[in-house]
Formats: structure tokens, sequence, C-alpha cells
């Protein structure tokens, strides 16, 4: 490739004086009016259709009727005239400039039912359309993300997306969502895409400011729980979205594209008179579904209070299970942590301007209660975006948006003093609202476990985050076939976190941060405040040569570099031991270790990138790029990337006419594309270095080696994507189709593998294997009905992803975990299978019990991870030695989407199904229960349903944990009523009435199988333990424009 | 016109100078010190020697925890109270219910690695040290940590490790135990050259008494490795009135209190038979066991642990002076040529000791032994009063296989490999199959 560099490209060498070469222009201009109107197949007029004159600065867009107006300073000759609106394809028309001052041109545009004429910004100045485009790129627009009852733009995305799996992870009200396209690409890092808001490279991170527990390491144990910052974003601000699966279509952003590209395009103004739309929504949140509890009337053993783990408690010497019984109370704490939480979503914009300062400004204030009492998120947005024109070659932009969000928590599932786990690891016998003389609470059993009262009204966490994203650009146009434009992003927060225990007036665990059994008072309460700040600063610089060689071929040459910085510290002051009314560390008898991490990185990267364009059927685009991250080792640093793609609009080329198909087929597209990228951020930034930690141990200092030793000169991962697609339209573009086909692999692994740690280490830091994602992806788009008071859109999605680890080093890589799953990554499986203990079965598939019919472990020889031989003694039973398998995936088989808009007049029905099958789930949660005795499992043992010991017999199967996670939900419901104008108020005035996560179609025993309290985890995943369920949400909204 | 192409210039130019002015690339760890540069300074030696003591005792991952808590629960010292703790509830069933996936013996086994491999580190440091009196307690202080790691490997797994690296081979836990006499044997002779200065002493934390410790622990491996004349003359070396502890604060608290101690939720004293079968239980009036274990006064466990776990800041000792007595009465008893006279008059020493004689207050306060006891009585005696002088001590599983005790007493004899070390070591050993 690198042979055969055009000459006109080394000319380019010095784009300084190229471009001043070409500002020496002569011309002489004149005033002309172009007005028309521009209708629909229906012969309707359409209004915000845009029209602009190609190659020059000059448009306008069509009023309610579809009228337009243009006026323009342009000397006499052959002009295109474009029409583009969203939905439709792009319409040309010819407008030869004579000696008149005035011309009328109408035009019929027809409907573009895959945006085939969208314009698509990949990541560089010029923009593109879709129909040029190698690979696959969606996009979604605003008022797809606002009909969902949701105000988290993520949330808002699910379903909407191919190849994508997002999962709320959290039912909070702002709880963490994660986001796979095309499955996972990493094992180290995150495997969250990049998210770019306007050109900033914006913060997802998942920091934990609040649940600062000592116990949490928040790596591979725990996984990353809370609220991802995306949070942060107001959807009501959004324009579209555009996103882009994997490294095929991505890899202009090279570094960090490695999970792919979610870019966020927020509105802007457009010139005519101030436009003020308001919009106010309230919201109500419930628990879906509850779980049943346990009803019978009697437990083993004695007083609750004195023996409240009756169902698995081995007593006496020998050890055994208790048969006398009590009579109880039952009760069913459900109702008790969970209430109907309200909100309210209220947005405001301006947006306007003139021929030369647009601008769009907004305010938002939304508030959102939890499910689980005392929960809420808050949030404060204010957006302005500017843009200005300084002349016909000159232009810049800034936008501001300045974001306060706020949350009221309780501690998160992981822990057994947050509000799911109070009430998993609790008998439901105790009357937890009893209070002692002094008006405390009391102890529930013995075993010094939290009473969930004090969970909910004792315990208390707060975060707040502040932040600023800012952007500025700026546009240079020196010669209609060249522009320059400079982007600068700064994105910076501040997040800051408050935890709050008070002392226990009982004896509860020194874990839970109790004072034991003693009611130790240096040990009894906690106070934590955290802070994180994160400053990050991107700088890109891209170049557009645009040129025609011949009449039908068309060269685009782009050169950029962008360069990224990233700053981040974090600090954690906490104790325990509190002095009573005291919230702050301060009060703490006990300080704890504190935390004060800090890391700084950056990134820098060139690329140049050449796309032909032949008669606008066949297009090609190669691109090379050299990126280099400080985390990685020096001469490892500078890596280079390559892309390639072509596409090839079979119905644009002459023959297709002839073919005589051309009058029911209207597209006829293949793509294929490659592209490479890096994990630049695939490591945090120190953590190729070996070195000594220190913390103050009984007053002296002490310094500790890792437990992982890294190569120092690590290297990026290295992903190479190939993808092959097609777009097919039919019936007048009634029916579209796309699929696309992918196999995208990663090399150089970065996996910190376990070692025997008779080396002084646990693990290893170093690129040691790789794995693949192998997949397809379909859209289906229908438009069955189309007329003028009726229109039925339907929209179907299909993903499936088969995904593998290739190579990791070593057979089996066994993580232990905070939930007790046994997530596994294993040479030839998906990655974080549950690999553990498994039943004992006959020939017959039938589960090998014991005389008193309580199921067994499978025994026998293990002979490699994946395969065994079970083993049975005299008696048939198993006998051998503990046997291990791949017990349950948590990658889904596939997902898939359907979408049904209905619009009849002025009313609109939107109705979104959702659908994830064939996933494992790890029901820790399910099991406690049976375990404590709440669940209905524990019932049967009690009623006698089930032999006594059968909850204990089964207690240590892991398989025992395994679930159907397989789900259809109803996800977003909405209709709608469009009022219109209304008298000389409101020019537009729209009632809606939304829901969401309605109703869920599964067999999953527990609460909502979509939910991981790995949080964010990349391997941590679908393990129910404590997370709060998602809710089901009904909105009610007026929007209205003035 | 060139005023616009002077402003574009400007702007260009302000593009630029952003972008090339921060592409520094070399960032550095704040918060880690380099190797290199650590093991050269005697604060950075002496910080990661307190470092072995920190690894080695604070947290439910530390080798102490796991040290205490698999012993107490193999040999029925203490009893499970909620099998929901799947690694102590492994331990607890035994046999074969323990493999390489316990997370508690992976744990020791990693802590056990770690410690010897930057103790090693920390005794080749100490050679460049000019101060020689400060440089003998470190390499003491390093050197107590290495062998504790050296023995709780050899009390628990039938091979260990014969050094640190990959794909290292194996060796006896016999040979275990006389690396780390040696070890002991070389660190006290460099001592004896150059005493431990005082101002080595003030800069690790208060408690550790090293020369008695190293000598404690040369008298308990060779009792180990049934060399009954080093043992004595190792325990005849030990000042019984001096302490050695592990020490413990409210911000860094003994680990058995916190994770046990502290609730009835994982494990806690099975009974006031200590575990141990008729015929060897204490005595109803032996004062260990109040020492011990205190009547809870809830019917979820009929006793709490108290002794050296009984708050979050009691002190552990590395080992107590009725052990260095018992050592002695056992090489009477056992040494070629038996000198029971001798042996009964040690063991009558414990077992008449009064609390108030005893530095840690451990005394059984019974009347004495009457001889003369054969042989084999004595042993029996020495070995219940070893489970009870020394309970929750860790070193129960060792006695029971060196006093020959029916395996029925113990869920196991000896315990599996981690599987992090099977499956990257070829060398290590096939596990015992109980």
């Amino acid at each position: 490739m690198l042979k055969y560099i055009p000459q006109w490209i080394v000319t380019f060498k010095n784009p300084l004086l190229f471009l001043l070469a070409n500002l020496i222009a002569v011309v002489s201009f004149a005033q002309v009016t172009v007005n028309g109107k521009v209708t629909g197949q229906d012969g309707n007029g359409l209004p915000g259709i845009t029209i602009s004159i190609r190659n020059t600065n000059f448009g306008a867009a069509s009023d309610v009727n579809g009228n337009y107006t243009l006026t323009a300073d342009i000397k006499a000759g052959n002009y295109i005239l474009v029409f583009t609106g969203i939905g439709f394809r792009n319409t040309e028309a010819s407008l030869k400039i004579t000696g008149n001052s005035r011309y009328t041109i109408n035009s019929q545009l027809s409907q573009d039912a895959l945006g085939l004429d969208e314009v698509i910004v990949t990541g560089t100045s010029a923009g593109t359309t879709r129909r040029q485009l190698g690979s696959y790129i969606s996009t979604v627009k605003a008022d797809q993300l606002t009909k969902g009852a949701t105000s988290n733009v993520l949330a808002a995305l699910q379903g909407k997306t191919a190849g994508a799996q997002i999962i709320q992870n959290s039912g909070d009200p702002a709880g963490g969502i994660s986001v796979r396209l095309r499955g996972i690409s990493s094992i180290n890092s995150s495997s969250e895409p990049l998210y770019i808001v306007d050109g900033v490279i914006v913060n997802n991170s998942t920091t934990r400011v609040t649940n600062t527990s000592g116990n949490y390491d928040g790596s591979n144990f725990v996984g990353s729980i809370g609220q991802n910052r995306l949070a942060d974003i107001n959807p009501a601000d959004i324009e579209r979205i555009e996103v882009l699966n994997g490294a095929a279509a991505a890899a202009i952003y090279g570094s960090r594209a490695n999970a792919g590209v979610v870019q966020i395009f927020t509105k802007r103004g457009a010139s005519g008179a101030p436009v003020i739309s308001f919009s106010t929504n309230i919201m109500a949140n419930k628990i879906r579904k509850k779980v049943g509890v346990n009803n019978a009337t009697i437990k083993f053993g004695g007083s609750p209070d004195a023996f409240t783990q009756d169902i698995i408690t081995l007593v006496g010497t020998p050890a055994a299970l208790l048969t006398n019984t009590t009579p109880v109370q039952r009760y069913d704490y459900q109702d008790y942590i969970f209430h109907t939480g309200l909100g309210t979503d209220n947005n405001v914009s301006v947006s306007g301007g003139t021929e030369k300062t647009k601008y769009y400004v907004s305010g938002s204030y939304y508030f959102n209660q939890g499910i689980v009492k005392n929960t809420d998120f808050r949030r404060y947005s204010f957006r302005s975006n500017i843009d200005q024109t300084i002349n016909g070659k000159l232009s810049f932009t800034l936008g501001l948006n300045y974001i306060n969000s706020a949350s009221n928590e309780k501690p998160d599932g992981n822990s057994f003093f947050s509000p799911l786990n109070s009430i998993n690891i609790i008998a439901n016998f105790h009357d937890i609202f009893t209070r002692d003389a002094l008006g405390n609470i009391k102890a529930v059993g013995e075993r010094q476990r939290i009473n969930p009262v004090s969970v909910i009204e004792d315990i208390k966490q707060r975060e707040e985050t502040n932040r600023i994203i800012a952007n500025a650009g700026l546009k240079f146009k020196p010669t209609k076939n060249l522009s320059f434009d400079y982007t600068l992003g700064i994105d910076n927060y501040s997040q800051n976190g408050k935890t709050y225990i008070p002392p226990f007036a009982y004896a509860a665990n020194t874990a839970f941060y109790g004072g034991g059994l003693t009611l130790d008072p240096s040990q009894n309460g906690y106070s934590s405040t955290a802070n994180s700040t994160y400053f990050q600063i991107n700088h890109e610089i891209n170049g557009t040569y645009q040129a025609n060689i011949s009449p039908s071929l068309a060269s685009t040459t782009q050169i950029g570099y962008s360069l990224q910085y990233e700053k981040s510290s974090y600090m954690l002051l906490q104790g325990r031991g509190l002095a009573p009314f005291i919230q702050t560390v301060a009060g703490a008898s006990t300080k704890l270790d504190p935390a004060d991490a800090r890391g700084e990185l950056s990134i820098s990267g060139a690329y140049v990138q050449q796309n032909f364009k032949f008669k606008n059927q066949l297009f090609v685009t190669g691109a090379l790029r050299v990126d280099g991250s400080s985390v990685f080792g020096k001469d490892q640093r500078n890596q280079v990337y390559t892309k390639a793609s072509g596409s090839y609009v079979l119905s644009g080329a002459e023959y297709w006419q002839d073919l005589g198909v051309a009058d029911w087929w209207d597209l006829f597209k293949l793509r294929v594309a490659y592209g490479e990228s890096g994990n630049l951020t695939g490591i945090g930034p120190y953590d190729r270095f070996n070195g000594y930690s220190s913390l103050g141990y009984l007053g002296k200092t002490s310094f500790f080696s890792s437990s992982t030793l890294a190569n120092t000169n690590v290297k990026p991962e290295r992903q190479r994507e190939l993808e092959f697609g097609t777009d097919l339209a039919f019936a007048k573009n009634r029916i579209g189709v796309q699929f696309n086909y992918y196999t995208k692999r990663v090399n150089d692994l970065l996996i910190n593998r376990v070692i025997a740690p008779t080396t002084g280490f646990s693990s290893l830091l170093d690129n040691f294997g790789s794995l693949e994602n192998k997949g397809f992806e379909i859209v289906l788009n229908l438009v069955p009905v189309a007329n003028k008071n009726l229109r039925w859109d339907i929209t179907g999605i299909y993903n499936h992803n088969r995904n593998k680890a290739l190579k990791i080093g070593q057979a089996l890589t066994l993580i232990s975990t905070n939930a007790g799953a046994p997530v596994a990554i294993l040479e030839g499986q998906p990655i974080g299978v549950f690999y553990g203990t498994f039943f004992a079965v006959d020939n017959n598939g039938n589960q090998v019990k014991n005389t008193l019919g309580i199921p067994l472990q499978e025994l026998g020889l293990q002979t490699s991870p994946l395969s065994y031989t079970p083993q049975r003694n005299t008696a048939g039973l198993p006998s051998g030695s503990v046997l291990r398998k791949v017990v349950g995936d948590p990658n889904p088989d596939y997902t898939a989407s359907l979408v049904n808009e209905l619009t009849y007049k002025k009313f609109n029905v939107r109705i979104q199904l959702d659908a994830v099958q064939g996933v494992d789930v790890w029901n820790a949660d399910w099991r406690t229960r049976q375990g404590v005795g709440n669940g209905k499992v524990a019932e049967q043992e009690d009623k006698g349903e089930v032999p006594r010991g059968f909850v204990a017999g089964n207690y240590n199967i892991e398989q025992w944990r395994v679930d159907d996670g397989s789900f259809i939900k109803l996800r977003e419901v909405s209709l709608g009523y469009n009022i219109g104008k209304v008298r000389n108020i409101f020019s537009g005035l729209t009632l809606s009435l939304s829901g969401r996560n309605l109703i869920s179609w599964d067999n999953y025993k527990g609460y909502d199988p979509e939910v991981n309290a790995g949080g964010q985890s990349t391997i941590l995943r679908g393990i129910d333990f404590g997370a709060v369920p998602v809710p089901r949400t009904f909105s009610f909204g007026i929007q209205a424009k003035f | 016109m060139q005023r616009f192409i002077f402003k574009i210039y400007m702007l260009i130019l302000f593009a630029g100078m952003l972008v090339t002015t921060s592409c520094k690339k070399d960032f550095l760890d704040p918060s880690k010190a380099p190797e290199d540069q650590l093991f050269t300074s005697s604060a950075g030696i002496t910080g990661a020697s307190v470092g072995l003591q920190r690894v080695y005792s604070l947290g439910r991952a530390s080798s102490l925890y796991n040290i205490i808590s698999t012993n107490g629960l193999v040999t029925h010292e203490v009893f499970l109270l909620n099998q929901g703790n799947l690694p102590e509830a492994q331990l607890s069933f035994g046999g074969g219910s323990v493999d390489g996936t316990n997370t508690m013996l992976a744990g020791l086994w990693t802590s056990s690695n770690k410690i010897i491999y930057d103790a090693n580190k920390v005794i080749k440091a100490t050679s460049t040290l000019t101060d020689k009196g400060y440089a003998s307690g470190l390499l003491g202080h390093a050197t107590v940590f290495k062998v504790l790691s050296l023995g709780a490997l050899s009390m628990f797994w039938e091979k260990v490790p014969e050094s640190n690296g990959v794909n290292v081979g194996f060796i006896s836990n016999t040979d275990g135990f006389n690396k780390a006499i040696s070890a002991i044997d070389s660190v006290l002779a460099i001592i004896a050259a150059n005493p431990i200065s005082s101002t080595f002493t003030s800069n690790v934390p208060a408690g550790i008494d090293i020369v008695n410790t190293l000598q404690a622990l040369k008298a308990r491996y060779s009792l180990f490795t049934n060399n009954f004349t080093q043992a004595l003359t190792a325990a005849n070396a030990v000042d019984l009135t001096k302490k050695s502890t592990l020490n413990f604060e409210a911000a860094n608290p003994n680990p058995i209190y916190d994770v046990a101690g502290s609730n009835f939720n994982v494990y806690q004293p099975i009974d006031s038979s200590m575990g141990l079968p008729v015929g060897l239980q204490p005595d109803l009036a032996d004062k260990r066991v109040p020492f011990y274990m205190v009547l809870s006064g809830s019917t979820a466990s009929r006793f709490l642990m108290k002794g050296f776990s009984g708050s979050s800041t009691t002190a552990v000792p590395i080992y107590l002076p009725g052990e260095i007595t018992l050592i002695k009465a056992e090489c009477y008893a056992r040494q070629t040529t038996p000198d029971l006279t001798n042996a009964l008059s040690e063991l009558n020493k414990i077992v008449t000791k009064k609390a108030a004689n005893d530095p840690f207050g451990v005394g059984a306060d019974l009347p004495a032994l009457v001889g003369p006891l054969t042989q084999a009585q004595l042993l029996n005696e020495i070995y219940r009063n070893r489970s009870i002088e020394l309970y929750m001590s860790g070193l129960k599983l060792q006695d029971m296989r060196r006093f020959t005790r029916p395996t029925s007493e113990r869920t196991r004899n000896l315990m599996p490999y981690p599987f992090r070390e099977r499956d990257n070591n070829t060398n290590t050993p096939a596990d015992p199959t109980f």
C-alpha cells in the first residue's frame, strides 16, 4: 500500500502552502432566490427537509407545508440542488443559474427505509453517507430514545441497535448499565465501548465512592458495581446516536475502538425564530414481581431468636439436623423494603439562530426514586451549543454541558447489609420491627446479621457528581475541495461519596461494621468519604481533500492526528468505631487505611485514509493508523493498524435497470470491511510497573510486593475484524433487510493469568492469548401500511454471537468471586462460564439420590478440566474425587428485538419487545433463601414435602444455583396523542403515556434474570447476588413547543 | 484578506501548541517503590520485613487465619456454624470434599510462598548494610516469618517446594522443617556475632523477641523431625519468662476474632472437650478450658472463643512457653534412652502451672501426676496437654500424626495441593488420598 502513494498526497505534505494557494480565487457573485415545494409519495408537503446547493454553503429548510425559499450569492452556471431529510432518500435536481433572480424547483421524495443517504460521521470531519459505507453503522434518533420511560441514554438504547447487548445490571435509580458490542473483546479490561459526545471522549467508568468496604477489591472478586458515568448524559439533548460495532467500522478510532464506538450527537440550533420546547413527565416505579416466601407455620429447632438458620445448620455431636419444630409467624419483608418510587423529568430548550449564528440551549431537572425505600437519583443538566459561521470559509462551534447528579443509595448487593441481601440472609420468622425499651431495633436471630430496618432507616449512602463536558471545534474550508477541522474536548468531573453506618444497638458482625458479640465500641459503626476526580482532554485535527479525478471517479483523502490525556485521582478516608451522633470520619475511633490512588496516561495517534468513489456505486477505502499509549512498554508503544473496506451498490449500476427487477427490488448493496484496533487503555496507567506498595502497620512502615507480576514490556491487544454484509430494499423501499456477518479475533490478549504461587506471585500480566467472537446480525424494516392517515412500521433485530477463549496460556483459569460464582475462563469455551460441581445422574439422566431421597454430587475421576469419568461404589452411589464441568453460560445464544410502531392520524403507538435467549444466571440469592429458610424449597422441607436435609444436601452442589435466564420482555410501550397547534399558545402539543419493563416472560426463579451483581465487569456476568431488580416504570408526559 | 489569513495562522498555531505541549508518555507510579531502589535503603528493607509480618498475620487471607482455622476445623477443635462458608465447610467435612479449589489452602500456600520470596530478598539485602547490629535484627525478623512459612507448608502438606521459581521441585516436609532449622542456625550465628541493636527493635512492631522465637521454632521443628537432642538443646535456650507475640490494634484486628470470634456465623470452640476423645478430655478442674473459651449464654454455640482470639486487639503468641516445656518433656520421653523421670517432671510443670506463673496466663492448675508412668502413658499425657495447652494454635494436626492418633479423630491427614500450583507446575506431587 505504501508503494503507491499518489503524487497529490506528496504535494499535500505542507498543508499550509497548499491551503494558501487555494485561497486565491477571483469570482463574481449575484443574489438569486430559489423556491418550491417538497412533497412525499402521498403528495403531502414534507416539513424539515434540507435543501442545499451542492458545493456551496447555501441552504434552507422546508416549512410545515413543505414550502421552501433559499437565497444565495452565486455566480451563473450549473448547480445541483440536493434535498435531504431523515427517513427519505436524497434527491437531486439540477439548477441552472442564468441571468434571472428567481427560480422554482419542486421535488418529490421517496422513503429511505434503511437510511441509506443519511450522513454518518465516522469520526472524521467530512462525514459520509450510509450508501458508501463498507461496514455496518447503526443510527438511533432522538424520537426513538425518548419514548421508553427512561432518562438513561444507555437504557434508552436497549433493543434499538443491532449487535449490541445492553444490560441494566441493577434496578437502582442510577443503576449501572453495560453495553457489549459483538461480545466480550477483552479479558483484562473493560469491554465497554468508547463513548464520544460531540467529539469529546467521555468517561464512562464505574468508580466506587460509596460501598467503600475494604472487603471490596473491585477486581474480579466483586466486579465493577455502581453507577457508570454515562448516567450524567441527558437523553433529551441528544439528536442522534451512531453505533460502530467493531474494529472494521471503528478503525478510525484505532487506539481505543476495540470494543466499538458509540457516538452521541447533541441537538443544534437551526436558523429561524426561536423555538421553545418544553416537556414534563411524571414516573412511577414499582417492583415487577415479588419472589415467593416460606409460609410454613413451623420452623425446625427452638426459638427464632436462638436458632435462626434452621434448615441447614448441623447441631450437636455427631452433628445432625434438628427435627423438632416450633410454631412461628412468617413475614414477607419485601413489603417493607420496596415501595412505589415516584419521579419527574423536566426539560426546556430554546433553539434558533440566524444564517451565521445558531444556538441550542437547554436545562433539565430529573428526579427519580428507586423501588427500594430511601433511594433516589437526581440530575441537573444544562447545555449550550453554539455554531458560528465567521465567513464562507471558517466556522466554529462551542458546546458546554454542566451536570450535577446525586443519588441517595443503599449498600450494594455484594454485602450482607444491602437491602436485598439483608432480607435474603434471614429466615422470615423474625419480627424485625420490635424495639426494646430504649426504642432500639433488635437483632434478628443469633447470628449477628443486620436487621433490614437498620439498612432502610439507618445506613446512609450518598454520592454526588459535578461534571463539565466541553467541546470546541473549528472548521476551515479554504476551497470547495479542502477542509480542515480541529476539535478539542474536555471531560472533567469530581465524584464524591459518603457512607454512614451508625453504631448498631445490637450485636452485629464485625464484617458488617458491627461491634461483634461484645458491641466493641472501637469497631461498631463506619463512616467514609471518598472523592474521585477525573480530567480528560482530547484534540483531534483532520484535513480532508476531495477531488473529482474524472466525472465518474471521486477521491477523498484524509489525514489526522489525535492526542488524549487523562489524569485521575481517588481518595478515601474511612474509619470505624463511630462516636454516637457523628456522621463524619472524624468521629471514628479506629481509623482504617486511607486510599490515595493517582493515575496519568496519554495516547497519541495519526492516520491517513484514502477513499475512492466510482459513480456513486462502488466505494473503496483504505487507511493506516499509528497509535501509542503511555500505559504500555516503551518498545511496544507505537503500533500500526490498518483498515480497508469496500461497498458496491449493484442496484445503482446501469445494468440493474436491464435486469427487470428494478420495479420491485430497489436496493442491492454488498459490502466488506476489515479493520484492526488496539486496546490502548487495556491496562491501568501503571500496571506494567513492578514494585512495592506501602501501608502503615502497627505504627511502622510496611512494604509488600504485588500479587501480580507484570511484563514491563507489555503491548496492546490487537483486534482484527472482518465484516461482510448486504443491504437490500424491496417494494418501493417498504421492505428493508440488512445482514452482517463478522468474525473478530483479538490477539496478544492481555491476561492476568494465574501462575504457580511458588514463583512468589499469584498471577502474571502479559500478552498471553487470543479470543474470538463470530456472529451475524439481521435487521428487518417493514412498512406494511403507509397512507395519509395510517402508518405502520415494523423493525426486527436479531443478533447471534459466539464468543470463545482460544488461548489463555493455561487450560483453566478459575476465578473465585464474592457471590460464590465459580467463573471460569477455559480454552475453547465462552468467556465467563460457570464451572463447578454438579448433580450425579444415572444413565437415563435422572438424579442419583441417597436412601433418603436427597440428590448427590457427582464424584469420580477428573482427567482434564473438561473431561471426567463418574464412578459408583458398590451401593451404586457416587465415589471418588469431586468432579467439575461447565454448568452454565451467561453468554446468550441470541438476542432479538421487535418494534411495532403505528401512527394513525394524531395517535402514535410504539411497542418494543426484547428477547435474550439461551442464557444462564448464577442465582446465588435463590439458594441462600432456601438455606436460611425463607424460600419455597425450604417451605417444602418445613412441610415435609421433601425429605429433611434436602436443602442441605443440595446446598453445596454448585449446579443447584444455575438458573434459566432466558426472557422476552415487553420493554417499551408508548402511546402518544399529538394535539398539534393549540391556538396561538402552542405550535405543537403532545401527550404521552409510556411504560418500561412491563412484562417479562421467563422461567427464572428470582426477581429478574436481567441483572448482574458483578456490575459492569467484563468477566463476571449473569450473577444474581443481592442486586436490586429492574423496576416496572410508568410515565405520563406532556411535550409542548412554543 | 491578509488579516484573515493571519488569524487562521494563529488559530492553527494555537491548536498545534495545545497538541504538542502535552505529548509526554513517561509517567511513573507515585505509590510504588521500585524493587531495585527499595532494597538499597535500610528503611526500605525494614519496611519490607514489616510487610512480611503484615502478610503473615493480617486478615482472612493471612497465614495466621488459615493455619489456625484449617487446623481447628480438621482436628475438631472448632465447630463450623454455617456451611455457607464454603472453604471452611469443605475442611470441616474433610476427606474428598477438600480439593485444590479450597481458597483457605490456596491462601496459605500463596501467602507462605510470598513471604519466603520476599524474606529471601530482605535477607539478601541485609548483607549490604554497614550497621551490623541493625542488619542482624533485620535478618532475624525476616527469618522468623520465613521459617514460620516453611513450617506452615511442612505441617499441612506432605511435600513442600524446595525454593521459589518457575516449575520448582519438591522436597519432603521433613526436609522442609530441616530447611527451616538450618535457616535459624545460620541467623543465630550471625546474631551471636553482632547482637541486635535497639535501633532496629524500635523500627519494627513491638512484640517479637527474635532470639527466643528462633530458638523456640528450632525446638518445635526439631521435635517434628524427631531430632530430640537438638530440640532439647534449643528448648533449653528459650527464656520461658519472655513473650513473643504478633500484635494487633483496632484498625488491624486479630483475624481469628475478626472473622470467627466476633460472631456465631463462622466457627466457635466445639465445646469444653476441646474436640478430644473420652479419656483425653480436659479435667473438669483444668483452668485452661476457661482460659480458651467462655460460656456464650446463647444456644447458637455453647462456647465462645477467648484465649488468643477474645478481642480485636488480642495479641497472638508465636509460641507459648508451655509448648517449650512440653517439648522438653517429650524429648526426654522419646530420646534414644528415655529419661522418664525428667519427662514427668517437665510435664508436671505444665500440669501444675498456675496462670499467674505463665507470661500469658495459661495455667492448668491441677494436681501433679503421680509417677511412675510408662513411656506410652507419658506420651499420652503429653499429647493431651499439648492439645489443651496449645489449643487453637495450629499445631494439633501435626501432633495427631506424630502421636499416631486414629484418623477418625480428624477429617484429613494432609492437604491436597492447590490447583493454581498443580495447573502451573508439572512437578506438583500427587495428592494424598486422605
